[in-house]
């Protein structure tokens, strides 16, 4: 059934490219926030260079270009390609979250004698987390859809797998409809899911 | 024990501060009038080098902090402050706000540093307050609890920068009474304010400060009923 082995896929993709993501994401903000500068200055590249480039080319030059003498399952390269592209993404979702968080907290954490270390441990991250636990929710239902676009490496996910069904039963209504519905569920509940779990962290201030 | 030589602060090419020479005393409340603009807050926020003096020299204690910006976390807890906004922390509890700094940064043990707040909160009139989120505070409250919490870390010196002036006017009056009763334990302190009448009745001296430069300063009766300078007199005239 090829829906099902698509949906399976994609599924795959999206959760290993948002872990990937997160970790990438991580190191970036860490490193754009330490201020040394050769790293800080390779986070902006990455980061400009991932935000100002189509996902489609960033997986294509991946596949075809960089991974072209690896021999990787398409799963593994489609799910580096998009957490590298999501990485850029994540880093500046935490380094808005963390810049909202107000610039007294800052100051009054410093002038109680707590060090930059601890201000940002103990005040501005949990502060920062109720920013950025939502948009990361939101990047990972974007990423979610990106992944359709996987069929450019021949990788046979949801989408791809509505295109077979249509090329062999010359159908196109039907196996379309399905994907877009699936695709619709899936976020769906994801965004329902998110929007009580935002609530409750909205609750507790 | 605060001696200030010759301090000097710009924001870009913008100079803010144009020489300041003071020195506070121990036990001594002084009070920074002026008008809007005047530096007033930069020069409270350069004693606890928030913004760094591009010139000149502060010396707290013998100490003197301008040479020593490595150290800036061990100069800091000896000098408390509290801000216009409060600057309370939102996600933790009242008793939180006031033990962080005591068990991070002093170390002390949890259990002292808990009690040692419950009597800060029994001097600010808000025990019953311990253990709720400050978003439950009135504004006159979340200020006694900043007082509270700086005080937790047993300052040398507290400053305040207008912190009466995001308040509510039926608010005002337990915060200062707050604060009065610091300077009559006979707390350092250096306030900016515009409550002239507290400012009159509480300071040891009044620093008028006008584009940068402490213009005028003196003993409160000084100040108030006899200004010598003509933008004091004017300022007062306004204000009063
Ligand atoms: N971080 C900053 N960057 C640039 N300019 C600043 C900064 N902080 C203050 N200034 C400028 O410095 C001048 C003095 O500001 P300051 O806040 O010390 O005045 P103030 O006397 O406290 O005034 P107010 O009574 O309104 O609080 C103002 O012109 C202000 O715009
Ligand atoms: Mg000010």
């Amino acid at each position: 059934m090829y829906l099902v082995d698509g949906w399976i896929i994609s599924i795959e993709v999206t959760v290993f490219a948002a872990l990937l993501g997160i970790v990438i994401g991580l190191l970036l903000a860490i490193v754009k926030f330490s201020r040394k500068p050769p790293f800080a200055q390779f986070a902006d590249w990455y980061i400009s260079i991932i935000r100002g480039t189509p996902v489609v080319v960033q997986l294509t030059i991946i596949y075809y270009v960089i991974l072209a003498d690896v021999n990787l399952p398409r799963t593994i390269v489609a799910s580096i390609a998009f957490g590298i592209n999501s990485g850029a993404y994540v880093a500046e979702i935490i380094r808005s979250g963390i810049q909202a968080v107000d610039k007294g907290q800052t100051e009054a954490g410093r002038s109680l004698g707590l060090s930059e270390g601890k201000t940002m441990r103990y005040i501005i991250i949990p502060q920062a987390i109720k920013n950025i636990l939502p948009a990361l929710g939101n990047e990972f239902i974007v990423l979610l859809k990106e992944t359709s676009v996987s069929g450019y490496i021949a990788l046979n996910d949801l989408t791809k797998g509505g295109t077979l069904i249509r090329s062999v039963t010359y159908d196109a209504f039907t196996p379309l409809l399905t994907v877009a519905y699936i695709y619709f569920l899936m976020t769906a509940m994801l965004s329902a899911a998110l929007s009580k779990f935002e609530r409750r962290l909205r609750s507790s201030d | 024990m605060i001696k200030v030589i010759d301090l000097h602060k710009y924001f870009g090419d913008l100079e803010v501060l144009k020489g300041i020479n003071t020195e506070i005393k121990k036990g001594e409340v002084v009070c920074v009038i002026g008008p809007s603009g005047s530096g007033k807050s930069t020069f409270l926020r350069c004693l606890n080098l928030l913004e760094i003096p591009t010139k000149g020299e502060i010396i707290i204690n013998g100490v003197s902090l301008t040479d020593n910006l490595k150290n800036l976390d061990e100069l800091r807890k000896n000098v408390g402050m509290v801000f216009q906004q409060f600057n309370l922390f939102p996600h933790m509890k009242v008793i939180d706000n006031i033990t962080l700094a005591p068990i991070k940064v002093l170390k002390m043990k949890k259990e002292d540093a808990v009690s040692k707040a419950m009597e800060l909160l029994a001097k600010v009139g808000l025990t019953d307050k311990a253990y709720e989120y400050p978003s439950r505070l009135s504004g006159g409250q979340k200020q006694r609890v900043a007082i509270a919490r700086a005080m937790a870390m047993n300052p040398d010196i507290m400053l305040f920068d207008e912190p009466t002036s995001a308040l509510d006017p039926e608010m005002v009056g337990e915060v200062l009474e707050v604060i009065r009763d610091l300077a009559y334990e006979g707390m350092t302190m250096v306030i900016v304010t515009h409550e002239m009448g507290f400012a009159r009745e509480v300071s040891d001296r009044i620093l008028f400060m006008d584009e940068g430069i402490i213009y005028e300063e003196g003993k409160p009766y000084e100040i108030f009923n006899n200004p010598q300078r003509s933008r004091t007199k004017e300022f007062l005239s306004k204000v009063l």
